[in-house]
């Protein structure tokens, strides 16, 4: 029996000072004689609370309490403080939430100040996610990042004075040339700046970047392999807990808004080619949306914002389930599958059983979970459950 | 009939024959300018894109002569390559003359020398041409003397012309009109009609190409397929000229194709004869020899639910394909499937394509191996044209492999190469004789180490001079033994090859390396043994995969990682399951790339 999850909120800011050569984020520059001079940002502000609006009343939401608010870009700290005051509060206003709710903002480290941190403490944000990835200057530069590796601590210092209550750095590893003592001084460096998360994925060449292109030199696999376990070794004595693939918290930090994308609950997403995942109770189905991509047509007033709406079909769900909860150390229950899915629990459990089998998968009576060799190998995993 | 003339062109490839077509066409007024897409005759796409000629085809073509009268003049057109002499042999019979075309520059080539003599076999005209005359190496002087050198017929009046520019395309016409007799045949008999070509087509059922020997045959008529006693109404009947054209009645000595609503694809074979259920003759017409095929692979279908699809293939492309032999296999890698026997390599790849793309199957190949004759220590003879058949070695009295004799021609400048080329074959030496410029070299041959790539080698160890035509002389003894593959300690039936001792070792390190190349990490280490018997000869280790995961994912576009994986996925569905390990389709081929 489908049940509705708990709902979140994302919010895309697009615009970036400069395009990175890993990103493939919707993001678009600004002031380089390309793009727009300036950033059109309260005419954006009007179009992200119009399509918050147009949400609502399509998905009949007026009733459902919001669970977490995460924005992210691009840089949603190129915006201004009263900006991002002036978008939580038209939110915040048009739904029941608890008092504490978790409130992310993106921050590059580049266009911070002091000031503008406490500025975003004012307007309710909880929890600063940093960009830091990397604290080497060789490394930051080979990846395009507008900052240095002094900015980076600053930020985080800054973070933690403007009495924002919990900060994320972001921390990348597996750059080109790192070697695995580069790697590990990026993340004692991390350590001793002691943030309460720090997400540590490895870099990813992905289609339609500057180094999809133009592959930069990436260490080798038996490198990447070290980095990796003694990474992991280094951030659990230091008190940082991994809770999904590339994601650790000290105790009772995680990051509530990411947790319920991966525990397949609902968030809506609006701004520029944001997506968003929508459970309908009412007509028993789960609905995905994607919003119009381009700034340009995004900020066209006689365009409305929703540019697609499908319905997610029922051999697709499973694998979608999957491809979320199993990124998460923690187990999950047949029940909350069935719950988030409107599925019946007997479809997965002979994929479930064989990848017991195979030693990726381990349960005890209705909670499963995926094993350490299931998380070194998850692709092969999630192609289980795969239809065709 | 007797202006009549049906005729071939016998010519080696790149020698110009599908040029010269078209430009005889184009004369005889065939087709518009607009409508002349190169090599009209080549209908399949295999044939255009590799520029050779595997089926036979046929056109009718009206010619005025300078006689003032006008000839129909019928050509079959035969393919050039060496794996598709069968396919020439077919089209001669229904001829009485063939035009001999040589490049004035390249001169004589020993598949043209092989044609030819079927030509001659067979009591045609043969009308020696010179091609690409106005190429500045072009000497026809010292060509012609190649001709009657090497071949053997007078070549004094050899006609000189270029197809590319259109010069003595006249000539050619005349000297087919002059030379080549026109049909003999009693019109007034019971019909006779060899069947040169039979295909299947969507629309129309089976299209037989035919060439009426005696009497005649018209649209209506009731026909039998003698061999079969099936007898059928004729729907239609016409020429190619080159486009399909009903004419209604094809006459004595005449050309043309029939179509008489045959939906059985067996119900017109290759070389049958047709006469009429009224007037029946009283016996069929010679026919063909039946070809012997050179190379055997297992053909499997990636997905066994393709097995049925599969088969109906193999019927339909044997059809028109005589030398195409098959038999169901089972083999414990890669599930049913069947053995199939080849002409040669090139025959192999063309049918491989031509099963992936008019039938859209998805198949693994495995290597190609000759048929082997194995005396039994109980005194049974036996004949395996699969290593995995191969028996016990304990039962093995000896096994004997293939041997060809290979007639090479080139020129002297690159015969050393070619020596040693043949010596690095295990080739013993017959005969040498030097024809001026060019030499024609006779070795015996294991015909294993000819059917490969020994044709590909021989080209470019000769810059492309070389030539080369062979056949099966007998069986011989010889020291071969089988290797065998296990991946991660499973045999892999379908990786087996027969291979001389003396070469074993060196050939498994190779295929192990080459095996390595080829399978991806995966989750655990793959070790890949060769070994003879019980005794590794090589081994190596693909390192498992530390990890397969995705970095980054957040409620975004779960979409695009979706496809990733469904990509992952399906590359992984075309790949065979041995054991625990994923092998991929390029794998069983292997073999064939070792020495490259």
């Amino acid at each position: 029996m489908l049940t509705a999850p708990p709902l979140s909120l994302y919010i895309h800011i697009p615009w970036c000072v400069q395009k990175c050569p890993y990103c493939d984020f919707n993001s678009h520059e600004f002031g380089k004689g390309k793009g727009q001079k300036e950033i059109p940002e309260q005419a954006y502000i009007e179009e992200l609370i119009k399509d918050l609006d147009d949400d609502i009343k399509h998905f009949s939401l007026t009733n459902r309490p919001l669970h977490s608010i995460f924005i992210g870009g691009g840089t949603p700290s190129l915006f201004s403080a009263q900006g991002i005051g002036s978008i939580l509060e038209q939110v915040l206003s048009r739904f029941e939430h608890n008092s504490d709710i978790e409130i992310t903002l993106e921050a590059n480290p580049g266009t911070v100040e002091a000031d503008k941190f406490k500025g975003f403490a004012q307007a309710g944000v909880t929890r600063l996610s940093i960009g830091v990835q990397s604290f080497a200057s060789d490394k930051l530069i080979k990846l395009g990042r507008i900052h240095d590796s002094k900015q980076a601590k600053v930020a985080a210092k800054l973070a933690k004075e403007a009495g924002i209550k919990s900060f994320n750095l972001d921390l990348m590893h597996g750059l080109p040339n790192q070697s695995l003592e580069n790697a590990l001084d990026d993340l004692r460096i991390a350590i001793s700046l002691n943030p309460d998360h720090i997400s540590w994925y490895q870099l990813t060449i992905e289609p339609n970047t500057a180094f999809y292109s133009k592959p930069p030199k990436l260490p080798q696999d038996d490198t990447l392999w070290d980095i990796q376990e003694q990474g992991l070794a280094l951030l659990t004595q230091a008190g940082y807990h991994q809770y999904e693939i590339s994601a650790y918290s000290k105790t009772g930090k995680q990051c509530q808004h990411n947790l319920n994308y991966w525990q397949f609950g609902d968030y809506l997403g609006i701004g520029c080619g944001a997506h968003g995942k929508v459970t309908d109770t009412v007509s028993n189905q789960i609905h995905r949306t994607v919003k119009v991509k381009h700034p340009k047509g995004y900020l066209d007033v006689n365009r409305q914002a929703l540019d697609k709406l499908v319905t997610v079909t029922t051999d697709e769900l499973p694998f979608e389930f999957m491809m979320n909860f199993l990124r998460l150390k923690q187990a999950f229950t047949l029940e909350h599958f069935e719950q988030t899915t409107g599925l019946s629990a007997s479809i997965i459990l002979p994929i479930l059983t064989l990848a017991e089998t195979k030693g990726l998968m381990i349960h005890t009576d209705s909670n499963w979970q995926v094993t350490e060799l299931g998380h070194r190998y998850l692709n092969d995993l999630l192609e289980m459950f795969l239809t065709i | 009939m007797k202006h009549i003339r049906n005729f071939s062109i016998i010519a080696h490839i790149d020698h110009g024959k599908s040029t010269l077509s078209d430009r005889l066409i184009q004369h005889c007024g065939g087709l518009q300018d607009r409508e002349m897409a190169a090599q009209v005759l080549d209908s399949m796409d295999i044939e255009r894109e590799r520029g050779i000629t595997i089926k036979a085809q046929s056109v009718t073509l009206d010619y005025k002569a300078k006689d003032g009268q006008v000839y129909q003049l019928n050509f079959i057109d035969t393919p050039g390559h060496v794996d598709f002499s069968y396919e020439v042999s077919r089209s001669l019979a229904s001829c009485e003359g063939a035009l001999l075309v040589v490049d004035a520059g390249q001169g004589v080539e020993a598949q043209t020398v092989a044609n030819c003599y079927t030509a001659i076999e067979m009591d045609l005209e043969v009308i020696p041409i010179l091609n690409k005359i106005d190429l500045p190496q072009a000497d026809p002087i010292r060509v012609s003397e190649e001709i009657e050198d090497i071949i053997g017929i007078d070549a004094t009046d050899a006609v000189t012309c270029s197809a590319k520019t259109g010069l003595g395309i006249e000539d050619v016409l005349e000297s087919i009109v002059a030379n080549i007799p026109p049909p003999v045949g009693d019109p007034n008999a019971n019909l006779q009609a060899l069947i040169i070509d039979s295909w299947f087509d969507n629309y129309q059922g089976v299209v037989s190409l035919v060439r009426v020997i005696n009497g005649e045959i018209k649209k209506g008529d009731k026909m039998v397929v003698m061999s079969t006693g099936q007898s059928h109404i004729i729907d239609k009947v016409g020429i190619f000229t080159p486009k399909q054209r009903d004419t209604g009645i094809l006459k004595t000595g005449e050309v043309g194709f029939i179509i008489a609503g045959i939906k059985e694809i067996h119900g017109a074979p290759v070389g049958d004869t047709l006469t009429l259920f009224k007037r029946e003759a009283e016996k069929p017409l010679p026919g063909f020899k039946k070809v012997q095929p050179q190379v055997y692979a297992g053909i499997f279908p990636i997905s066994s639910d393709d097995y049925d699809n599969f088969r109906d293939a193999l019927n339909k492309l044997s059809l028109n394909d005589a030398s195409l032999f098959f038999e169901p296999e089972n083999s414990s890698a890669l599930g049913f499937g069947f053995r199939i026997g080849f002409l040669g390599m090139l025959h192999m790849e063309i049918v491989q394509e031509r099963l992936a793309r008019e039938y859209d199957l998805d198949l693994i190949t495995t290597a190609p191996t000759v048929n082997y004759e194995i005396a039994c220590t109980n005194g049974d003879i036996l004949s395996i044209d699969n290593p995995s058949d191969l028996p016990p070695i304990n039962n093995i009295d000896e096994i004997r492999e293939p041997i060809v004799q290979a007639n090479i021609l080139v020129p002297q400048a690159h015969l050393g190469n070619v020596i040693t080329l043949c010596i690095e074959k295990r080739g013993i030496q017959k005969d040498i004789i030097y024809h001026g410029n060019q030499v024609a070299v006779t070795y015996e041959l294991p015909m294993a180490e000819v059917v490969m790539d020994f044709f590909d080698k021989l080209k470019s160890t000769s810059r492309g001079y070389a030539s080369l035509d062979y056949h099966f002389v007998r069986f011989e003894a010889a020291d071969m033994v089988r290797v065998d593959v296990m991946i991660n300690g499973d045999r892999v039936d379908a990786l087996a090859m027969i291979t001389h001792r003396n070469n074993s070792v060196s050939r498994g390190r190779m295929l192990v390396e080459k095996l390595k190349e080829l399978i991806h990490r995966q989750m655990f280490d793959i070790a890949i043994q060769a070994a003879i018997g019980n005794n590794v000869i090589a081994r190596t280790t693909v390192k498992q995969l530390r990890k397969n995961v995705t970095a980054k994912c957040y409620g975004g576009d779960i979409s695009r990682k979706k496809k990733l994986l469904q990509k992952q996925k399906d590359g992984k569905k075309r790949m065979k399951q041995v054991g625990n390990v994923e092998v991929p389709q390029e794998a069983f081929l292997a073999v064939l790339k070792l020495d490259k």
